[in-house]
């Protein structure tokens, strides 16, 4: 049985991403230093594939992009069981929200009015 | 280990590429990223020429304190019998805890709870799997405290309670020869290199004095250098180009392909 070890092991490794994603205290015996370099790399990544599926809302918030989503992601670090694709879209509906992003017109031209 | 000769990971960015790559004997496909009732078409081309394809997993967690997701190892082990795949694979790593996802390949504590764990999770993997897992080694950045045991002997150990094979990553063990002071001969003698499946080999960039495994740059000779390394202890099944963003030309590609070529002789 592995009781035991998997409780501790959860705690740790739950520690460690709270660290790295929620913006939690770097565990203890860890170099602070790489705990910043990997936290950098981890948002890199998000970003990049937030990018890569949503390009309209990179391209409409330019240079604003980074910082916003950088912002966005440590108030909502990823969570078990959500996708990229609802990622890129909450990030898309919290810029929204703060008025850094036109809101999606409703109706589009080429649909008939209801 | 059967035969797998060089070969390089289909992405859906690069599929005519990789369908005109001269020399290609083998090819990876990302497993969460296919469905097994509409594979693509090009796979389903390659399978036709007889070209072996394997199943690659990122997303099964196997170190991560959990017990493994069913549905992902079902979906593994029918995406295998769909390609008639050989074998599947995932990595020595978790990617959830504690209701979070990190979105990437996390380095395990190398201690003997991690490895009791693990051991667990895989056994239990295997139980479920139509073909055998091979497990990779994973690049890191950082390194947790109060290791128990080397890299290798942390695999070995797995290897030896598990009866898994091994997917070693050259770039990953570069990474961390770099990053975390990994002594890349030691690890290649502790492991079982009799298990060893394939092999991957990758590109990646320096920045601020860390290297990072990124599959968007050029293979770095020291990378070819320790698949040297590995060349002068064993004749690997199989090795293979991992390329995932920021694609070049076929020639390029090309060229990275004859370079292991060379480095395997």
């Amino acid at each position: 049985m592995t009781g035991p070890q998997r409780d501790r092991l959860a705690a740790a490794q739950a520690e460690l991403l709270r660290a790295l994603l929620a913006d939690g205290d770097v565990p203890e015996g860890f170099d602070a230093e790489r705990v910043r370099i990997e936290r950098r790399a981890l948002l890199n990544k998000r970003r990049g594939i937030v990018e890569m599926l949503r390009p309209e809302v990179a391209v409409e918030l330019g240079d604003r992009f980074r910082p916003l989503f950088d912002a966005y992601a440590k108030e909502h670090p990823k969570e078990v069981g959500t996708r990229f694709r609802e990622d890129a879209a909450r990030f898309a509906e919290w810029a929204t929200a703060r008025g850094e992003l036109q809101p999606p017109r409703r109706r589009r031209w080429w649909r008939r009015a209801t | 280990m059967e035969k797998l000769g060089v070969g390089i990971g289909w992405r859906p960015e690069i599929d005519l590429t990789v369908e005109r790559l001269p020399g290609i004997d083998f090819v990876e496909v990302v497993a969460e990223n296919l469905h097994v009732g509409h594979l693509p078409e090009s796979v389903l081309l390659l399978r036709e020429r007889g070209v072996p394809v394997l199943p690659h997993a990122v997303s099964l967690s196997l170190g991560g304190a959990e017990p493994v997701d069913a549905q992902r190892v079902a979906h593994l082990g029918a995406l295998a019998e769909a390609l008639d795949a050989p074998l599947v694979s995932d990595h020595v790593c978790f990617v959830r805890a504690g209701g979070l996802d990190s979105g990437h390949l996390m380095p395990l504590p190398r201690t003997r709870d991690a490895l009791d764990v693990l051991v667990a999770n895989v056994k239990a993997t295997q139980q479920d799997l139509p073909v055998p897992l091979a497990l990779e080694n994973v690049a890191a950045l950082l390194d947790w405290p109060d290791g128990e045991l080397t890299e290798g002997q942390f695999l070995a150990e797995l290897v030896d309670r598990t009866d898994c094979h091994l997917l070693v990553d050259v770039a990953n063990l570069y990474a961390n020869a770099r990053n975390l002071g990994t002594d890349v001969a030691r690890f290649l003698d502790e492991i079982p290199l009799e298990r060893l499946a394939y092999v991957h080999v990758a590109g990646g960039e320096e920045h601020q004095g860390v290297y990072h495994d990124t599959h968007a740059h050029a293979v770095r000779p020291e990378v070819l250098d320790v698949l040297a390394q590995l060349r002068a202890r064993v004749d690997p099944p199989g090795v293979l180009l991992e390329r995932d963003d920021d694609y070049p030309a076929d020639a390029e590609l090309a060229d990275e392909l004859a370079a292991i070529r060379a480095v395997l002789g």
